[in-house]
Parts: structure tokens; C-alpha cells; sequence
């Protein structure tokens, strides 16, 4: 991955898991290494629009639920809303 | 780790070359001279050869299934040869032409053709498979 290249976050890692998918099994069904799906999970690589597609019809979801140019918030404040401040 | 493996893959054979040529000079017991440059020389071996052997599936495509990122890894660890080659020519042609430009012969003997000859043999094929090595990040953990 060139230096300058800007990170992409993603929510593979937490989809992975909410699924209780093995990266191998996840590799095997997007037609990639078992690594790859590692080194996107840690953000040492951004995939081709191409795979984030694949990546996002696989899980059914929009490619902009996984993918994102700025970090991600957690799923549960998306889905529920802001957590409630300290003290209250 | 790896990146440490690989430095010394590369300067191991110059070093060896270099020791030996070095240690002539000094006057040193021939059998220790041999025994300094072997040494230098099995353990550059040991390492472009474990290197190559490391990325070889992905540098000749040999691997049963390159994805996207293994071949953008190929790519960059070609385009990073070709330059670390560059260098090292540009580098050499310099060295050489200044050498010369003060008045000295320089005289292609064996002496100087073999060890040449062996550095173009040896690194040549293993350079992308090493850069590969060099450029690659750890693997995740499995999960």
C-alpha cells in the first residue's frame, strides 16, 4: 500500500463477527486470501471498488455501511443513538 | 524482523566480497579468510534463498490464487526493485567513473568479473521476491 495513500475505515471486522464468520470462511465466499480479509479489517489495505461491492452485496448491505473515508461509529450509537452523557 | 533478513540478504554478498578483498590486504591466515568470506557468503545465501522462496508463489504467479492485494503487492515489489536497481547501478557507474577520473586503471580480471557476475546472478532473479519480502507488513492474527 503506497504511503500516501488515505485509510479507509471499514466495519468488516464487527460484521465478521456479528455473523460469526471465520475470516477463512468470509475469503472463500469473496474469492480472496484469508489474509487479505485480515489486512482490510486492520485498514493495512483498502480494497478495489470492486471488492467493497462484492464485500457489501455479501453482507447485504449499502457499500457505505462498511466502508468509510472518516472512522466509523460504533453500530450500537448509529442504531440507538448518542449514548448518554457521564453523570446523568 | 523480516526487513532485518532482508537487509542482510542483500548486503550479504558485498560484504563477503568485501572481507575478503579487505582481509587479503590485512595479510590475515588464508584459511581464516576463507573461512570469514564462506560464512558471509552461506549466510547470504540462506537468507536470498529463504526470501525467494517466501514470495515465490507471488512473484512468478505461481501461487494457485493471487487476489487483488497480491498482485498490487507484485507490482509495487517490482516497481521497488527497479528502483533499488537503479540506484545500485547509478551508484556503481559513479563509484567507477570517479575511480577512474583520478588517474587509476581499473583491470577486468577474474577477480573482478566473477564477483560482479555472481552479485547480477544471485540478486537479479531474488530481487522482487526480496522486495516483496521487505514490503509486506505482518499478517493480521487469525480470528
Amino acid at each position: 500500500m503506497p504511503e500516501e495513500q488515505r485509510r479507509v475505515h471499514n466495519r468488516l471486522a464487527v460484521l465478521r463477527a456479528e455473523r460469526g464468520l471465520s475470516r477463512k470462511q468470509v475469503a472463500d465466499k469473496l474469492g480472496i486470501n484469508y489474509q487479505t480479509v485480515g489486512y482490510i479489517e486492520r485498514g493495512d489495505y483498502n480494497p478495489s471498488l470492486e471488492l467493497a461491492l462484492t464485500i457489501a452485496e455479501f453482507f447485504r448491505l449499502p457499500v457505505e455501511a462498511i466502508f468509510s473515508l472518516r472512522p466509523m461509529a460504533p453500530l450500537s450509537a448509529e442504531v440507538f443513538g448518542e449514548p448518554p452523557a457521564e453523570g446523568r | 524482523m523480516r526487513r532485518l533478513l532482508v537487509g542482510a540478504a542483500l548486503i550479504g554478498y558485498p560484504a563477503a566480497v568485501a572481507a575478503l578483498i579487505g582481509l587479503k590486504h590485512i595479510g590475515l591466515n588464508r584459511w581464516i579468510i576463507l573461512a570469514v568470506f564462506l560464512v558471509l557468503v552461506l549466510t547470504a545465501a540462506v537468507l536470498v534463498t529463504v526470501g525467494y522462496i517466501y514470495a515465490r508463489g507471488r512473484i512468478e504467479g505461481r501461487c494457485a490464487r493471487l487476489d487483488e492485494r497480491d498482485l498490487a503487492l507484485r507490482q509495487q515489489a517490482y516497481a521497488l526493485s527497479h528502483r533499488v536497481l537503479a540506484i545500485i547501478l547509478i551508484a556503481a557507474t559513479a563509484a567507477i567513473t570517479i575511480y577512474l577520473t583520478n588517474g587509476n586503471t581499473l583491470r577486468l580480471d577474474a577477480n573482478s568479473f566473477w564477483p560482479a557476475l555472481m552479485w547480477v546472478v544471485v540478486y537479479i532473479p531474488a530481487l522482487p521476491a526480496l522486495m516483496l519480502a521487505w514490503i509486506e507488513t505482518d499478517q493480521p492474527a487469525d480470528a
